[in-house]
């Protein structure tokens, strides 16, 4: 906050009769300082993620590295689950109050940075230094022309194959170097037939943006334009379902009630963990979680199947997660230390390992590598077979469109549910995201 | 379980006030239906524990059994959950039960002296504007939280209360659970004004009678809100989440949601164990206070 | 029955005499001041600021993280024509007039059953409480899936007798009443309050009507109801107003969607939806007063008819 102390209790006094007025001053969007110096003194900030227990150590070991590197800076953590972390970032960024450093998503990351409430990085260039990432992957960061955060890593769609599963009911698993949709389907109604319904073939999609991204870019579609807009064609969106909807009709997937029931589960809980089902489309990032959630399971990773007509280069590298700075901070040279200490201390990237994505910076990938594990060693290995194929990033999820996820799993449910056809739901669903983004720019 | 329950024993005969005032004959027919009463008591039982049975299950289960296992029985134990739990955030899980007794603490005894006094008015005194400002009270629980927690932060900001108990403790004495002071003018205006009547012809004040005879009076009400108040507070995730934003200061609820990430692979088992050990203090909180609520009207000796 | 009359006409004389004293009334609203003022500071200084922030939010284009913006009936109007909205209050009124008044007969009846002479009384107590204290937690809702999935435990059951079930929470016909069943379930609340409300009625007047010669079924109904009409009338208000409000069960069941197919979209959860996954909190905060009013009305007719069934002896 830029306010003085005075008007702060002026303030104070005002907010026990009406708290709209205090909240009307209140908004984010302080004015930027250029190049701001380090402090000479005793400075404390807050760092903010989201994570389970184990990302939590990881990340306090880390910070405490740079208490050490920086005696006179000390380090506030604050932690949640996902769901509670963007409730506390919107109330906490509302009464402006934003952590200084932040962990951010590429779905809210637009929303908050075209309100003002994250950092210019552009503005801290004497302190961060970002050369050691491509400009592809910066290009995640960007929102208009402007950096707002620092992409921890990249990975593309890939899909999970539970090899346990194939073997076990007999069933060959087919070459997925270049394997076509056909191929796919067929081997896991192979898998459904052969296990006598036990297990199925293959978790679909249908209610994830990751993957109507990529099976949009495989029809030479894309889910937003570089302005922002939507631009899938409805078709496209329709034929998503679609292919759902065939996989369940030929047995290849679990019936829609299962499906309905295990959308959005927890890692842990979906059925590629527990086994009931073989196949699935995963970041491909998440690999070694899904590998460690089910150590009786053997896995693979392949490349989603394609057809004849199938566009080139329909991977893209995804950013799996950011490190952003607030606006309102009061030390943006402190915040954007710790900014530069997360992207290139390779320390850091020996506590956390590909925990926050495939490292994008190369130097880390390096310290990395020797430190993996046999899942983690092929994760690698695969982003990097990926990275040859990959096309352009597309935009990330604009101003507006933060709900998009849900809004795939509401109408994917009339789908699933036969409320409404594909092509209904599609144009339904384009809508009603069209003006939500109309009405937040 | 069941034989603790067999023990309270089905065939042995009711312990009823007016037994005594029962002609033989219809001893039997009183039987047959106590025995009723207890194998649907029985059943209902089983209904209820089933879930709490499952979780202590849970939590001494593999992680990879978790999510298929539907049913009481573990095949391999696994203690492991509890000290890996009790060890897995930034601080051991002591710190957060101790952080949330204290929360419960204020909040219990806030409700208490608050609520029991803003009760005694709308229950027992005529004053000016009272219908309005009973609707005005009532009115201010009918609003979700949800449309009141940036307000509310933007004020407790102001005043220096985040990262403090202080915006979960300080409502509670100034009485803004509005659920128990409607609860305890319910349960004054059951008690028969004859009672504080007597008191005052005897020449005692307000506050005396509200001291001396209303609150022993009350005692079942009074646990009801203290009992409910802490179990509320204990479980109450939002504004905890929201108010307290430092590890060190993390309250039970949203220790146990940072075990959980829904994106990679969390120690659900660990999440399970210190679930059930969060439930140890409420479990004995409830079988130690709910004995208060017997002690209505009926064995007090008033009228 | 005559040990209640007496009782009745007994307290009825007594205000009388009491209303009448002019000096009395004028003490009254002095300890008024003193009894009251912890509400009324908690009132002005914590309650009523966020209240009137979020009514002028209501009139608000408001994104959480710019300005509000005044927008004057914009809000209201799309109240009007918005779609999910009509979804969600069919849900919700679906759920509190079915959950509430079947939860409270659950709860009153086994309060009833339990405050006589049961052995083993606390115990059985403490374990029918059970589900109220174990909340809406992550792992209860593990447990959900396990028990009402499509391969849970109930169709488990049902297949023995030859029914397949449906996915109980995952279908869109089902989910609501499953729902409606968990929060039936969780009756402890009213029934320790009710516990609570039967120890206050004298035992002297089931004793005398026993001696009279009346039946159990006549004393329930001529002294357990009557007596306990406050207590009833107040977990039927509160009930109402927490059930309008009710949140956590549909979140945690249904991942935050009010899925499947909007089936168990409760209006908070929609509001929540609107003003925290969407950035509406303008919107929310309509939704949030539209919420009130009904909720208000409710009340109101709750206490308008109060007069014809509930009995207070003071």
């Amino acid at each position: 906050m830029t306010t003085s102390r005075g008007r702060r209790t002026a303030r104070a006094g005002l907010a026990a009769g009406t708290s709209a007025v205090v909240l009307a001053s209140c908004g984010v969007g302080a004015n930027p300082v250029m190049n701001p110096e380090l402090s000479e003194g005793e400075v404390t900030i807050t760092v903010n993620w989201w994570g389970a227990d184990a990302r939590t150590q990881q990340t306090l070991e880390a910070l405490e590295l740079f208490e050490e590197e920086y005696p006179n800076i000390s380090v506030e953590p604050q932690y949640s689950d996902w769901t509670g972390y963007w409730d506390r970032m919107a109330t906490t960024t509302a009464a402006g109050d934003m952590a200084d450093v932040s962990q951010f998503d590429q779905l809210y990351l637009a929303s908050y940075a075209e309100r003002g409430a994250l950092m210019d990085l552009a503005t801290v260039t004497n302190i961060l230094d970002l050369s050691a990432l491509g400009e592809n992957v910066l290009d995640t960061g960007r929102v208009g022309d402007a950096l707002f955060a620092v992409p921890t890593g990249a990975t593309t769609n890939g899909i999970l194959i539970n090899t346990t599963l194939f073997e076990r009911h007999g069933v060959p698993l087919p070459d997925t170097a270049d394997w076509t949709w056909d191929e796919f389907e067929s081997a896991a109604i192979e898998l459904t037939e052969a296990s006598g319904g036990e297990v199925n073939g293959v978790s679909p999609f249908g209610g994830d943006s990751f993957s109507l991204t990529t099976w949009a870019r495989q029809h030479g579609d894309q889910l937003f334009d570089a302005d922002g807009e939507v631009a899938i064609d409805p078709a496209t969106l329709a034929a998503y379902w679609e292919r759902e909807l065939d996989l369940i009709d030929s047995g290849a997937a679990p019936s829609a009630g299962h499906l309905s029931e295990v959308q959005g589960l927890p890692l842990d809980q979906t059925d590629l963990v527990t086994g009931r089902t073989a196949m699935g489309f995963i970041p491909a990032g998440q690999f070694v979680s899904y590998q460690s959630a089910a150590p009786d399971f053997d896995y693979a990773l392949a490349n989603w199947p394609t057809d004849p007509d199938t566009s080139e280069g329909f991977q893209y590298l995804k950013p799996t997660m950011y490190w952003a700075a607030a606006s309102t901070s009061e030390h943006p040279a402190e915040a954007a230390l710790l900014l530069d200490f997360l992207t290139n201390d390779t320390r850091v990237a020996e506590l956390f390992g590909l925990d926050r994505g495939e490292p994008a910076n190369p130097a880390f990938r390096e310290a990395v590598e020797p430190l993996l594990d046999e899942p983690g060693r092929e994760s690698l290995a695969f982003t990097e077979a990926m990275s040859e194929e990959v096309g352009p990033t597309p935009p990330i999820t604009p101003n507006g469109a933060s709900h998009i996820e849900n809004l795939l799993v509401r109408y994917n449910q009339q789908v699933l549910f036969d409320d409404a056809t594909p092509q209904e739901a599609a144009d339904d669903l384009l809508n009603e995201l069209r003006d939500s983004i109309n009405a937040a720019g | 379980m069941t034989d603790a329950l067999k023990a309270a024993g089905p065939d042995e005969p009711p312990v009823i006030s007016e037994a005594a005032a029962l002609v033989r004959g219809k001893r039997s027919r009183r039987r047959v239906r106590t025995v009723l009463k207890h194998g649907v008591l029985v059943a209902v039982c089983l209904l209820m524990l089933y879930p709490l049975l499952w979780m202590v299950a849970s939590s001494l289960r593999p992680n990879s059994d978790i999510f298929t296992s539907s049913g009481l029985f573990v095949d391999t134990f696994d203690f492991d959950h509890y000290p890996n739990g009790w060890d897995a955030l930034s601080y051991p899980f002591s710190t957060y039960l101790l952080n949330s007794f204290l929360v419960v603490l204020g909040s219990v005894i806030g409700n208490l002296v608050s609520c029991s006094m803003a009760a005694y008015a709308f229950a027992r005194l005529d004053f000016r504007a009272k219908r309005l400002t009973f609707v005005l009270m009532l009115l201010t629980i009918m609003l979700p939280i949800h449309v009141l927690i940036i307000p509310q932060y933007v004020f407790y900001a102001q005043l220096g209360w985040i990262n403090t108990y202080l915006p979960l403790i300080v409502p509670k004495f100034l009485a803004t659970d509005a659920f128990f002071i409607f609860l305890m003018v319910q349960f004054i205006r059951g008690i028969p004004r004859e009672l504080d009547e007597a008191a005052r012809i005897d020449g005692a004040g307000h506050v005396r009678i509200f001291g001396q005879i209303m609150l022993p009076l009350m005692i079942p009400a009074l646990a009801t809100t203290a009992i409910f108040t802490f179990i509320w507070t204990w479980n109450d995730f939002f504004t905890q989440l929201i108010f307290v934003t430092k590890p060190d200061l993390y309250t039970v609820p949203v220790a146990l949601r940072s075990f959980i990430d829904a994106q990679s692979t969390s120690d659900f088992g660990a999440m399970f164990a210190m679930s059930v050990v969060s439930l140890i203090p409420v479990f004995l909180v409830f079988l130690f206070g709910q004995r208060f609520l017997l002690r209505g009207i009926a064995t007090t000796g008033g009228k | 029955m005559s040990a209640l009359g007496e009782f009745r006409s007994l307290s009825r004389s007594r205000r009388r005499a009491g209303a009448a004293d002019q000096r009395e009334q004028h003490r009254d609203n002095k300890a008024a001041a003193f009894f009251l003022a912890p509400w009324v500071v908690g009132l002005l200084g914590i309650t009523i600021g966020p209240m009137i922030a979020s009514l002028y939010l209501a009139f608000t284009d408001y994104n959480l993280l710019q300005d509000p913006e005044f927008t004057g009936l914009d809000n209201v109007r799309r109240l009007l024509s918005d779609d999910r909205l009509v979804e969600s209050l069919k849900v919700t009124f679906t759920y509190v007039l079915v959950a509430v008044p079947l939860q409270l007969a659950v709860a009153l009846g086994l309060a009833v059953l339990l405050d006589r002479g049961v052995r083993g009384l606390s115990l059985y107590r403490s374990i029918l409480y059970l589900p109220s204290l174990l909340g809406a937690s992550v792992a209860i809702a593990v447990l959900w899936r396990l028990v009402f999935g499509t391969e849970g435990l109930v169709n488990a059951f049902l297949a023995l007798f030859g029914i397949e079930g449906p996915g109980w929470v995952s279908d869109p016909d089902t989910a609501l009443g499953t729902l409606i069943i968990l929060h039936i379930w969780t009756f402890g609340a009213p029934m320790v309050i009710f516990l609570a409300g039967l120890r206050q009625i004298p035992r002297e007047l089931y004793e005398a009507a026993s001696t009279e010669g009346a039946s159990r079924k006549r004393q329930f109904f001529s002294i357990t109801l009557p007596l306990l009409s406050p207590i009833i009338f107040f977990n039927l208000v509160l009930g109402l107003i927490g059930s309008f409000q009710s949140f956590t069960q549909a979140f945690i069941v249904s991942n935050g969607t009010g899925g499947p197919n909007d089936s168990t979209l409760f209006f908070s959860l929609y509001l929540y939806q609107e003003g925290f996954t969407s950035f509406r909190m303008g919107y929310a905060s309509a939704l949030a007063w539209l919420l009130l009013i009904i909720i208000g009305v409710f009340t109101a007719l709750n206490f308008w008819a109060s007069k014809y069934w509930v009995f207070y002896n003071d």
